[in-house]
């Protein structure tokens, strides 16, 4: 627990991170910093978005599978990071 | 003979009556229905036991038949003789061939007795054995007759029969007729006639309703039934697509215990062990860089959307014309400056048209000298007035200060103006077009627009002894880093601030001042000025007689002040030492006077000259000569100025009211673009200046110069030039109009 605490808490010291969902494979989340709504609309938008992407490119290649998706957008990129259970789901200000 | 006789055929009587009633009455007769060989007898008890037939004990209907013996009978005629039974059939039995004579029972009555007698032998074996195959056509033959008729056995109708038939209740009556004798024999012809034809023919008693008695029907049979009602309707349901009209769902959430176990959970932090390091560089990079940012965008090509490779367009338009009739009437513009930070703000130093400048106090005009300011988003008059006490050649905006003003005088005097307390009316100006708040005397709606602009006086002045004898021709003023002390060396300004001017005139003179001190004596309006100046003294070379524009322009860098003194001379000095120094170098490129000395505000080191003929550009250290040097051109030069924005630009104003505008990348040895005849006299001042995109230069006309007309209506001109940055430069050229005459 402590060591969850703890990476999360390196992420989230990095410049411009917004916030941080973690999100099992079935899309509910387990841990955010973010309050409960815009968890919940990211976590359910997010996980069909990294569904649909993860099958697409094991579509184009069995072998294949999806380590890192980023979505850049005007105001801030979302970072997600997929595994076998679990996402990473990180929100982040870039710079300028 | 028989007394089952057939009976009695009663004929048939027919009755009728005067009425028309008619009835019938059949009687019907039954024939005769035996064979004749067979003989229908009644035998008595008497006779039945002699014989042992006795009905239904020894014949029976199912043995009918007995054989009598043909002697007992003759026997039995003989003894009882008429009362024997068998006496009809006397003769017959006598006659009988053989022995025995059946007789049968007939228990049925088929032929109306008891018993018959079988006459014959053949009718005898014919009963006793009946022959089989004729019984169908026996059959058929019987069922074709006529039914015989049977007894009549009353069943109780014959009542109503007799009640409904009509009886004669008396006597018919009988009438007989007769017509007199004498018509006897003839015809006659007998006709019917209805009763009711004549009158009285008949009498009739019809019913009526008795009124001695009346019976009340107290009772009455009346059949009822119920009959259920029924009527049909129908109903339909109407089957339409289901479809959601709205569907509502929650987000699925975990209960605390599990997310709190699955928090513990070994796989969580195996993932976020393999996961951060990705995410971690993933976030480095978004801040070190942003790969998206669009860096043509970003250069800042703001509203222009041609491309850089486009025309050039060095087109110079007229942008703004500002003209004041009250102030500037006979007079000549010296001086034009653009206020540093208030945008649209031009300032303007008048002076007296005179064909001698040198002239001082012979003029004749009372009207005090001014430094008027004007704006560009009121236009209909001017904003600000300075005093001064002569006639103003220079005067220059504090670079550090923009409220404090210097200028020089045609008397040799510096002054110094603090507009601080009018700024917001100026910046009022600017912001909103007229705005009147401030000053309440421009809701005068005089005809002249003659609105009380405010004057302000100068606030310090240097003596006139101490000054210079001869005209200011140029006033600049130290940049902050730079100050110079009393001795000479250029030091470092440790304050910041622009407070030493320098000023320089023909006599060949170039005098420090200080304003430092004067900032005590602010408020105080005729305060004498100190001056903490350090007289230099060039050698001065000699100084042709007329008049002359001298622009000194200063480095803006902090390095050992170099003084680059251009009199009709190119003069070079160079670190800081300014007693007594004779000058580097000097060079007369320009057979006449110089009117423009001018940094690149690019490069630091390359400078413009104007003379009256050409102009030509310099490399500081290059001491051999200009790089370039101009062909001479036709019409003099009178000013020049860099481009504040295209490093290899300048504009060049000549004497016949034209503008040059030079481009050395494009053309060394002819100007880009000549704007003839911009106004009617010379243009004497050229000033750039940079507002948000746009760079306005300044020229300042004195028109009229050339025009000896004495009614001339005098008007000045303002000519702006404004360009823009980069790719399209749009130049403005502000014209102003001429009020009145032409």
């Amino acid at each position: 627990m402590a060591e969850v605490e703890e990476t999360l808490k390196r992420i989230q010291g990095q410049k411009g991170v917004q916030g941080i969902i973690i999100v099992n494979s079935e899309g509910i989340p387990i841990k955010t910093t973010l309050d409960n709504a815009s968890t919940m609309q990211y976590a359910g938008l997010l996980h069909q978005l990294v569904m649909k992407a993860r099958s697409t490119v094991r579509d184009i290649d069995p072998q294949n599978d999806l380590t890192f998706m980023r979505v850049r957008s005007k105001k801030n990129e979302i970072m997600i990071a997929p595994d076998k259970d679990y996402f990473l789901i990180v929100i982040q200000n870039p710079s300028d | 003979e028989s007394k089952y006789a057939t009976k009695e055929t009663s004929k048939c009587k027919k009755a009728v009556c005067l009425p028309t009633f008619l009835s019938v009455l059949i009687v019907i007769s039954l024939p005769k229905g035996h064979p004749d060989d067979i003989f229908p007898m009644v035998l008595t008890s008497a006779t039945q036991k002699l014989f042992g037939c006795l009905a239904d004990e020894d014949v029976t209907g199912e043995s009918p038949y007995k054989l009598l013996k043909k002697d007992d009978i003759i026997q039995d005629i003989k003894t009882r003789a008429a009362v024997s039974d068998f006496s009809p059939v006397k003769q017959t039995v006598l006659d009988y061939p053989e022995d025995e004579i059946l007789l049968v029972f007939d228990r049925d009555f088929t032929y109306d007795q008891c018993f018959y007698l079988a006459l014959t032998p053949e009718a005898k074996k014919r009963i006793l054995n009946p022959p089989e195959p004729e019984t169908p056509e026996v059959l058929e033959n019987e069922v074709n007759k006529t039914p015989e008729p049977r007894k009549w056995i009353p069943q109780g109708s014959e009542q109503e029969v007799e009640k409904e038939s009509v009886k004669e209740t008396r006597e018919k009556l009988c009438f007989k007729c007769s017509i007199v004798r004498r018509k006897f024999g003839a015809p006659v012809c007998f006709s019917d006639r209805n009763a009711a034809d004549t009158k009285d023919a008949f009498l009739e008693c019809p019913s009526y309703e008795d009124s001695r008695f009346s019976i009340k029907q107290m009772q009455r049979d009346c059949g009822i039934q119920a009959v259920p009602k029924l009527w049909s309707s129908s109903a339909q349901t109407q089957w339409y697509v289901l479809n959601n009209k709205s569907t509502q769902y929650m987000p699925r959430e975990q209960s605390d215990e599990e997310r709190e176990s699955i928090l513990k959970s070994k796989s969580l932090k195996n993932f976020l062990n393999s996961v951060t390091p990705r995410v971690l560089h993933a976030l480095q990079q978004t801040e070190i860089m942003n790969v998206f940012i669009d860096d043509w965008k970003a250069l800042g090509a703001g509203n222009d959307d041609s491309d850089f490779f486009g025309q050039v367009s060095e087109g110079l338009m007229l942008f703004r014309a500002l003209s004041d009739q009250m102030h500037t009437k006979n007079k000549k513009i010296s001086c034009v400056n653009w206020h540093p930070t208030i945008y649209g703000i031009i300032a303007v130093a008048l002076t007296e048209k005179k064909k001698e400048q040198l002239n001082e106090s012979t003029k004749v005009d009372v009207r005090p000298s001014l430094i008027i300011f004007y704006s560009f988003s009121d236009t209909s008059g001017p904003q600000l007035l300075l005093e001064c006490p002569d006639d103003i050649f220079a005067f220059e905006f504090c670079p550090s200060d923009p409220n404090i003003v210097v200028g020089g005088c045609i008397n040799g005097q510096v002054v110094l103006w603090d507009i601080s307390a009018h700024v917001t009316h100026l910046q009022g100006t600017q912001a909103g077009g007229k705005k009147s708040s401030i000053n309440p005397d421009t809701f005068d709606l005089d005809d002249n627009k003659e609105k009380k602009t405010p004057i302000v006086c100068y606030c310090a002045v240097s003596s006139i002894e101490s000054g210079l004898k001869a005209p200011i021709t140029d006033v600049q003023w130290l940049p902050p880093t730079f100050e110079v002390t009393r001795t000479g060396l250029a030091v470092e300004n440790k304050s910041n601030l622009s407070i030493q001017v320098v000023t320089c005139s023909p006599e060949g003179s170039i005098m420090f001042w200080d304003v430092r001190a004067t900032k005590l004596s602010r408020h105080s309006a005729s305060g004498k000025k100190q001056k903490a100046d350090q007289k230099s003294q060039m050698a001065p070379f000699s100084v042709p007689d007329t008049f002359k524009h001298l622009d000194q322009t200063w480095k803006p860098l902090f390095r050992d002040g170099e003084i680059v003194y251009a009199d009709w001379k190119l003069l070079k000095d160079d670190s800081g030492r300014l007693n007594s120094e004779k000058p580097l170098h000097c060079s007369s490129i320009h057979h006449w006077i110089v009117n423009t000395v001018q940094r690149s505000p690019f490069f630091k080191d390359i400078i413009l000259t104007v003379g009256a003929w050409d102009f030509a550009i310099w490399r500081e250290g290059v001491m051999g000569g200009p790089i370039i040097q101009s062909p001479s051109s036709e019409q003099v030069y009178t000013v020049g100025c860099w481009s504040l924005s295209r490093p290899a630009v300048f504009f060049l104003g000549k004497e016949d009211g034209s503008i040059e505008v030079w481009n050395l990348l494009a053309k060394t040895g002819a100007p880009v673009q000549v704007y003839a005849h911009v106004t009617k006299a010379k243009i004497t001042c050229i000033k750039p200046w940079t507002a948000s995109t746009c760079k306005f230069t300044a020229s300042v006309v004195p028109n009229l110069e050339s025009i000896s007309m004495k009614h001339y209506l005098f008007y000045y001109v303002v000519v702006l030039l404004c360009y823009t940055t980069e790719s399209n430069i749009r130049t403005c050229l502000t014209k102003c109009k001429s009020f009145g005459a032409e």
